[in-house]
């Protein structure tokens, strides 16, 4: 298994290098402090597999191209997880979904899953309502 | 749940049925086989000779398991039948039917049995809106099993039945041509298997989860056995308080729900059957109710939720790092996004009571361990409270829905439209901060600063908390206190008004401590009072307000969950008599449930109905209101650990005579408990 750093072969504009990048480059996430799992990620694009490795280990996190062994196996079409890494695809629906398929410890998974990032439209802000808009809406006054 | 229908359930399966067994689904009749929020079998018809059965008795065995006892025939009041048909029917990834015919005569029988077997694999939520299907629906028949499939794009469900013993299978159902000796019998077993469809790349002719399912059922009868020999004892005087508590173990169990990544540890999901799902509040709630008797459920609970706790900002499920889920769902219309339940995240009182659970588990438990794995969840959540959840700058926890068309409106428990209002009548606006809200917020501060302080080792962090808590209480009780009816108002609106109603959210203020003392005496007054004690309980909105209603949702029914903290809170104040006649009410509420509290139930006065009214709610038995019992038990024994000991510090209604509960576990090992019941309360209760 290539032990290539993520992000160091180039290709800045494609989201899922972008994305892996981003993973490896803080290194270490407070929110997986006392949790370890390590994730594969196999993604399908036509006849070619990229395979993808992220360990989490109490926190710290790795990103690397290869096919080591992993608590978890994702396999996962190129499409589908580029809208997954740039927050179009929520990864917990894609599932239900049947969008891919995992092997392996559940858990694992979602870990990987709360590190995608939100829809690229949140704000997190909206406009209060009055009230008397409230009572309109419910036919009141 | 409708009268005549029969429900067992395992996990997040369960199956719904009408006393003879048959499952024959429509919009008004909620019957089938649910798993994962999907209905697997809408229709399940058993018929002898092309005819019906009639249902002579029907027997829950277990909460995963019925039996029903039938015979040929119906509509006639005489029955003289030649044959008995038994079904006996268990639970578990789908369920397995014993089907058993017997003949009564002293020369055989040739009997056509057959099974009628559809789906139209609704998801819950279609259950309840009557929404119309997207996918395709095909039925085959493949390897010895009739099998019904819905496909939308890549999702796919499919419900696999098989028999023992040999059967005609067609796309419609099973058949059995078969002939029963003299006063002999004929069985077969069929198997129904819920199933998330072949996974792509292990394309095998039968599903994953047909396997194992053998061991899930003998596991399931030992864990059942295992659960009430483990939970405390107790003998009381009172009969009637030692059926309760046996219901309340025995429906805890029932409502014990494992996650995927959890698979051998339970948490207590919000409700059966509907809401056999991870709820944060409910769970959060149940766990604490139950904490004192099975401490294990609190544990799982803070696992799951800090596993699914919130990291990014997502305005379709309302989501904000460090905020604790609402609700999580499985089925189609949350795979299509069509619903954020993925999970949602909208409510703004789960992310502060998951640090006041984490601390009360630590104070009975001693499992520091769980405390410093959770650490961070635990400083996210308390994080959140200030970043996120202060969304008018003024310091306090405020909510209003991003995701206005699918969310949730009201974020507090009370969550139903007109739940807050203002004494008139009116709505506020939006955002809208609860004063329990606050409450917890104080609560929560408070507790992770004790963590911080004994557990975490951070005396900074500690610091900080408890200045911050300190000053939201000065500020709580001068903006929220309404002078001239000296209670708390129950919100304040976007404009930083009072939103002026009584309501019992004023006793969850005493439970949470924020209430300073000089009020205390005020608050326990009105609880107690005329305008909110209905006899039996506190009333969700006091008589008198606009919107009140004794039969309305959250305006005026009474909740025995809201009941039962409102009697935790009466003794953190000291209010050990006022606390008993909660206590008694609610008990006494029980008695008449045959053990089993509703969600809520009328706010009349007692001495007018003299039976509690229930309030018909589509779940029984609720995690909230099989828990409140154990809450009560504990307020009435007086029971809080102090370091390794318990304080046993009794105030009882005099009904109860003497009561013993054995075996409390906790961080003392094992202790017994007892107390004697000295308070007159009917004074109060049947005034």
């Amino acid at each position: 298994m290539s032990k290539g750093r993520a992000g160091s072969a180039g290709a800045a504009a494609d989201p899922v290098t972008r994305f892996f990048a981003a993973l490896d480059q803080p290194g270490h996430l407070a929110t997986f402090e006392g949790e370890s799992a390590t994730l594969r990620l196999d993604v399908l694009d036509g006849r070619k597999v990229e395979r993808w490795h992220v360990s989490i280990t109490n926190g710290d996190v790795a990103v690397s191209h290869g096919a080591g062994p992993a608590d978890a196996t994702v396999r996962i079409d190129r499409p589908h997880f580029e809208a997954m890494v740039t927050g179009r695809l929520n990864a917990q629906a894609g599932f239900l979904r049947g969008l891919f398929t995992c092997e392996g410890s559940a858990g694992a998974l979602m870990m990987f899953q709360r590190c995608l990032p939100g829809p690229p439209g949140s704000t997190g802000r909206v406009a209060p309502i009055s009230s008397k808009t409230v009572m309109a809406e419910r036919g009141m006054k | 749940m409708s009268d005549g229908l029969v429900q067992i359930l395992e996990g997040n399966t369960f199956v719904v049925s009408d006393d003879r067994g048959d499952i024959e689904a429509s919009a008004s009749d909620p019957t089938g086989l649910f798993s994962f929020d999907t209905r697997f079998l809408s229709r399940w018809v058993l018929t002898v000779d092309g005819r019906r059965l009639t249902a002579l008795s029907t027997d829950d065995l277990q909460y995963f398991q019925t039996r029903f006892f039938l015979v040929p025939g119906s509509g006639t009041v005489y029955v003289d039948s030649k044959l008995t048909v038994i079904r006996q029917r268990e639970v578990a990834d789908g369920f397995r039917e014993e089907l058993r015919v017997l003949n009564h005569e002293s020369k055989p029988v040739d009997l056509r049995v057959r099974i009628d077997a559809a789906s139209d694999f609704a998801d819950l939520f279609e259950v309840k809106d009557a929404l119309k299907k997207k996918g395709r629906y095909r039925a085959r028949v493949a390897d010895r099993h009739l099998v019904l499939e819905y496909q939308r794009e890549t999702y796919v469900r499919e419900t696999w039945i098989s028999s023992s013993a040999p059967a005609d299978i067609d796309e419609k159902g099973l058949s059995f041509r078969i002939r029963v000796p003299a006063h002999g019998e004929w069985s077969t077993s069929l198997h129904v298997v819920a199933s998330a469809g072949p996974a792509e790349g292990a394309r095998d002719d039968r599903p994953a989860r047909i396997r194992g399912q053998r061991r899930v059922r003998q596991d399931m009868e030992r864990g059942l056995e295992k659960w009430l020999r483990q939970a405390p004892r107790l003998e009381c005087d009172w009969q009637p308080l030692e059926q309760i508590y046996r219901r309340c173990l025995t429906d805890l169990a029932a409502l014990r729900f494992s996650t995927l990544t959890m698979p051998n540890r339970s948490l207590p999901a919000a409700g059966l059957p509907w809401f056999m799902t991870i709820f944060g509040r409910d769970s959060i709630f149940t766990s604490l109710q139950a904490l004192p008797f099975v401490p294990e459920l609190a544990a799982t609970t803070l696992m799951a939720l800090a596993e699914r706790q919130g990291t990014r900002i997502d305005d379709f499920r309302d989501e904000d790092p460090g905020r604790i889920l609402h609700e999580m769902r499985y089925g189609e219309l949350t795979a299509f996004e069509e619903r954020p339940h993925s999970p949602y995240y909208g409510n703004a009182d789960a992310t502060p009571l998951f640090v006041v659970l984490l601390d009360e588990y630590e104070r009975w438990t001693g499992d520091a361990r769980l405390v410093k794995d959770l650490e961070h969840a635990a400083v996210a959540a308390l994080s959140w409270i200030d970043e996120y959840a202060d969304l008018q700058d003024n310091g306090y926890v405020s909510y209003q829905r991003r995701n206005a068309k699918t969310g949730l409106e009201n974020q507090c428990w009370k969550d139903s439209w007109d739940s807050i209002s203002y004494s008139s009548g009116d709505l506020p606006g939006f955002p809208r901060a609860t004063c329990e809200l606050q409450g917890y917020a104080y609560d929560a501060k408070m507790r992770g600063a004790r963590l911080a302080r004994v557990v975490w080792r951070d005396p900074a962090l500690a610091d900080r908390l408890e200045k911050e808590a300190a000053d939201l209480k000065r500020r709580f009780n001068r903006d929220f206190w309404v002078e001239d009816g000296q209670y708390f108002a129950v919100a304040l609106d976007g404009d930083g008004r009072q939103v002026d109603s009584l309501t019992s959210n004023i006793g969850h203020l005493l439970w949470s401590g924020i209430v300073d003392k000089s009020k205390a005496r005020a608050v326990a007054r009105h609880l107690l009072g005329p305008r909110l004690f209905s006899g039996w309980g506190v009333r969700t909105m006091a008589e008198g307000e606009a919107r009140y209603n004794p039969i309305g949702y959250h305006v005026g029914t009474v909740w025995p969950f809201d009941n039962s903290f409102i009697a935790w809170g009466l003794r953190r104040y000291g209010f050990k008599e006022e606390a008993a006649c909660v206590v008694a009410g609610i008990m006494e509420a029980a008695e008449v449930f045959n053990g089993r509290l509703p969600e809520a139930f009328g706010g009349y006065p007692r001495t007018t109905t003299r039976y509690p009214v229930q309030y018909p709610t589509a779940c029984s038995p609720q995690a909230w209101s099989t828990g409140a019992p154990l809450l009560l038990l504990r307020a009435g024994l007086g029971l809080e650990p102090q370091g390794d000991n318990l304080i046993v510090d009794p105030a009882l209604p005099m009904r109860f005579g003497s009561l013993e509960v054995l075996d409390l576990p906790g961080r003392w090992k094992r202790i017994d408990a007892f107390g004697r019941g000295r308070v007159d309360t009917d004074r109060i209760t049947q005034r």
